[in-house]
């Protein structure tokens, strides 16, 4: 049967030459975690304090934020849609929180509860708008995000709003806290890890997340499979947005304050992370893995050349040309394939 | 194997020793054959048999390992695509590669350049002439000026075609161009490419259709594991042995044989499963009616367009119904969503396997449990999946339905059309439902393939399962189908059962229409 051609194992005129050792294919396949160890290991080089465990604790916390923000993309990603409100959301629910607290005198947890019913609603609003009106993701989300970042900045007229004084010591340990006794690594780092776990099993253990996935291949083949791909897609908003409360309080309670800024860098670097933890997976799919690897690697580049005493900007090209190198190594991959 | 080139001119084409590997499959083995000018050879073979492979190579989009090929006698270097294009050798592949938002004639003249005016601007006037006058030779009614996309699949065919005469191809080949046509389309088709041949143009026409092989061709190629296993004249050759020659073993069966050797019958005592009424819906789905028995394989004919995929579709849940009502052992299921069908024992396996059937980039034990998900739980109350669970069920359906698949682990994509297409079944097979809707299960499948196919929806029927099956190819429906309908602008204007299923007697109906 000639269909079982392509099943047999390989006959021996046609085995040989082609199985060689393939170095593209290596570096396509690894080209992302290649790309890190290489970085760790110049900047190692280049100042010993780049592996200080006190500033690698450091670095960790600066990071949290961007983790939690990074895993709610994953999951809308993994499904074909975009959110570009995520930091809007974010912004927007760390001014309530801490609004409701300093202005008010609100006890911190209903401040938070508060916060959380916002994000909640922002990220379903979001859904309902993508997945059951069907209007585009990438400009409805790019417009909600304009929504919440301008009302933020109208609500307290553009300025900071910082509440060193009134927000109790128990919120404030959100942003740095006492390290735990083990490991030593800050609140935040320990909320980032379980929330990086849950969304982990979320996404690779459970019927959900194989119908995410599912979906994110081909929405219509998923549909007339039985899965709810409306419910499902509208729900990946509802989680960017849960994911977005615990970017707010964790960096309102790191500054004490919530910061007017349009949250663009903070945007541009989850997508990055995302998207660099793709390119590092076998089949290119989003992953919270790969996610958790991404957000690594940016911060690790930032941190390294925060040392050598780098400024913004060049940071920034920095990040953009390995964004750039890491996608190209995906891509000589995928034509190679 | 060596072809016999005749005394008096040199061949157009010469293949001599083509050989190509892919990692674990040796995809052509050694291919030796030469195309003279103006000649129309069939190209046959089983799904991965080598056939696109060859085609490929000869179109520049792969390159051979060993072998070479020479054109009018001088050896022909193809490093791309745009190569082959160059020297003559127009391709139209299965999948239509025209630009459906540019309108014909800027299809036709792709990759020419087009006129300009003032070194600058399109010749838009030009362009239009330049593109109607390999239209005018197709005698296609086509309007130069109409986007490609709104176009009817034959006549965006027949652009491709027309791109191939601006390029004064002297060679055409054409993959499986009669899919999606109906039979009147596919008369033209063979009009023009009988014109093309007295035009001196060598076509190379491949297809699963032997009836088409043997009403076109001149001379047929036949490919079998990579090799070329019979070049030979037409004329000498039967269905029978044509099919001996592609499958490697005696075994053809035509469907009113088969048709007599499993005595199908109808089961008029068993219990009604569907019972579908009045169901209309906004797809040009008008009023249908129709009863599916336990143990019985209801057959959809009608013509491309006529609205068989719309109808199930609309029966599945797939579709919004406008009105009317579907009924599973008697329960009405609602429209909503497809998970209600399912729940209610209906299952549609959908018309086209890759962008409906299957995610192609997931596995193949991904794809057939997808279906079916909680019931492979390993904690019944905790909706995560059970690897071990789900791969025992793969395996089984694999083994069941010998899909040739290294491992349950590898990517549907990478399968061939006909194991893409019993994935699809697995899956269904899964899931369990009691009335099976197969849409064109056998398109781009091979003459095994299909085999396989209608065993298994034979198998089902014996299981005490309701199955309807819709098919372009009316010789199938004549084989395995205890009763038809026939559907012509989404009514059905017809039904036929037992002895008075015959091929005359569908293709009647369908032309009575008009």
């Amino acid at each position: 049967m000639s269909e079982m051609a392509t099943a047999q194992a390989p006959s021996p005129e046609s085995g040989g030459r082609r199985q060689d050792f393939d170095l593209l294919k290596v570096i396509s396949r690894f080209g992302v975690i290649i790309t890190l160890l290489a970085s760790i290991l110049i900047f190692s080089i280049l100042n010993d304090r780049f592996i200080e465990i006190a500033g690698i604790r450091t670095s960790l916390n600066l990071a949290s934020p961007l983790l939690m923000l990074a895993l709610g993309l994953t999951v809308v990603l993994a499904m074909g849609d975009f959110d570009l409100s995520v930091t809007g959301i974010q912004s927007a629910a760390g001014a309530i929180v801490v609004i409701l607290i300093v202005n008010h005198d609100w006890s911190w947890l209903l401040a938070v509860f508060v916060g959380l019913l916002f994000c909640l609603l922002a990220g379903s609003v979001n859904g309902l708008l993508v997945s059951y009106a069907g209007m585009p993701s990438f400009i409805t989300t790019l417009a909600t995000g304009l929504i919440l970042i301008g009302t933020r900045y109208e609500a307290a007229d553009g300025r900071n709003i910082t509440g060193a004084k009134d927000l109790p010591a128990i919120y404030r340990d959100f942003g740095v806290g006492r390290p735990d006794p083990w490991l030593e690594l800050h609140t935040p780092v320990w909320i980032a890890a379980g929330l990086a776990i849950l969304m982990w099993l979320l996404m690779s253990k459970t019927e959900a997340g194989r119908y995410m996935y599912a979906i994110g291949g081909n929405p219509e083949a998923a549909r007339l499979s039985g899965i709810n791909v409306k419910a499902l897609r509208a729900l990946g908003f509802t989680a960017v947005g849960f994911m977005a409360l615990f970017a707010a309080v964790t960096s309102t309670a790191r500054t004490a304050s919530s910061v007017a800024d349009s949250g663009f860098s903070t945007l541009l670097g989850a997508y990055a992370a995302a998207f660099l933890g793709a390119a590092a997976s076998k089949r290119t799919l989003f992953n919270v893995p790969g996610t958790v690897l991404g957000v690594i690697f940016l911060q690790a580049v930032d941190r390294g050349l925060i040392l050598e005493g780098y400024s913004t900007g060049v940071r920034d090209i920095a990040k953009g040309c390995i964004l750039l190198l890491a996608m190209a190594f995906t891509r000589i991959g995928a034509s190679r394939r | 194997m060596t072809a016999t080139a005749p005394e008096v001119s040199t061949p157009l084409l010469e293949v001599s020793g083509v050989t190509k590997r892919y990692p674990g499959v040796l995809a052509v083995d050694d291919v030796t054959l030469s195309l003279e000018t103006g000649q129309i050879v069939g190209l046959v073979g089983k799904n991965g048999a080598g056939k696109s492979t060859l085609i490929k190579i000869i179109a520049g989009a792969e390159h051979a390992d060993e072998g070479d090929l020479r054109l009018n006698g001088e050896p022909l270097e193809l490093h791309r695509p745009h190569d082959a294009t160059e020297a003559g050798l127009a391709f139209v592949h299965q999948d239509l590669q025209d630009v459906g938002d540019l309108s014909v004639a800027e299809n036709v003249m792709l990759g020419l350049g087009y006129p300009r005016k003032m070194g600058l601007f399109v010749d838009w006037t030009e362009l239009h002439r330049q593109a109607a006058e390999p239209i005018t030779r197709l005698e296609a009614d086509i309007d130069p000026r109409e986007p490609v996309g709104e176009l009817s699949v034959a006549k965006q065919r027949l652009v491709m075609i027309a791109r191939g005469l601006a390029q004064q191809a002297q060679l055409l080949v054409l993959d499986e161009p009669s899919a999606s046509l109906t039979d009147e389309e596919i008369e033209h088709l063979f009009a023009v490419v009988r014109r093309l041949r007295d035009d001196g143009i060598t076509v190379v026409y491949v297809s699963h259709r032997l009836e088409e092989i043997f009403e076109l061709t001149e001379r047929v190629i036949v490919m079998r594991n990579g090799q070329l296993v019979a070049d030979e004249p037409t004329e000498s050759l039967d269905r029978s042995s044509l099919i001996a020659h592609i499958t490697g073993h005696e075994h053809a069966q035509t469907a009113v044989e088969r048709r007599a050797s499993r005595g199908v019958g109808g089961r008029p005592d068993a219990e009604v499963v569907l019972e579908v009424d009045g169901v209309s819906a906004d797809t040009g789905v008008h009023g249908c009616s129709f009863d599916v028995r336990k143990g019985e394989i209801l057959g959809v004919g009608g013509l491309m367009g006529s609205g068989r995929t719309e109808m199930v579709r609309a029966v599945f849940g797939a579709d919004h119904r406008r009105e009317g009502s579907v009924r599973v052992h008697g329960i009405e299921v609602s429209d909503k969503h497809p998970s209600e069908s399912m729940a209610a024992g209906l299952a549609l396996l959908p018309e086209d396997r890759k962008t409906q059937g299957n995610i192609m980039d997931f596995s193949v034990r991904h794809n057939i449990t997808l279906a079916s998900l909680d019931r492979h739980r390993a904690r019944l109350r905790v909706p995560a999946p059970s690897g071990r669970s789900e791969k025992q069920a793969t395996d089984r359906r694999i083994d069941r339905l010998s899909i040739a698949t290294p491992h349950d682990r590898q990517l549907v994509r990478l399968l061939s059309g006909g194991n893409q297409q019993k994935v699809v079944i697995a899956k269904w097979l899964e899931q369990g439902a009691d009335v099976l809707i197969f849409d064109e299960p056998t398109i781009g499948v091979d003459v095994d393939g299909k085999e396989e196919i209608y065993d298994i929806m034979e198998e089902l029927a014996a299981e005490g399962k309701a199955v309807v099956f819709i098919s372009s190819e009316f010789s199938e429906l004549v084989g395995v189908c205890h009763r038809v309908l026939v559907l012509h602008e989404g009514r059905i204007v017809g039904e036929l059962e037992g002895d008075a299923v015959t091929e005359p007697a569908i293709v009647e109906i369908c032309y009575s229409q008009h």
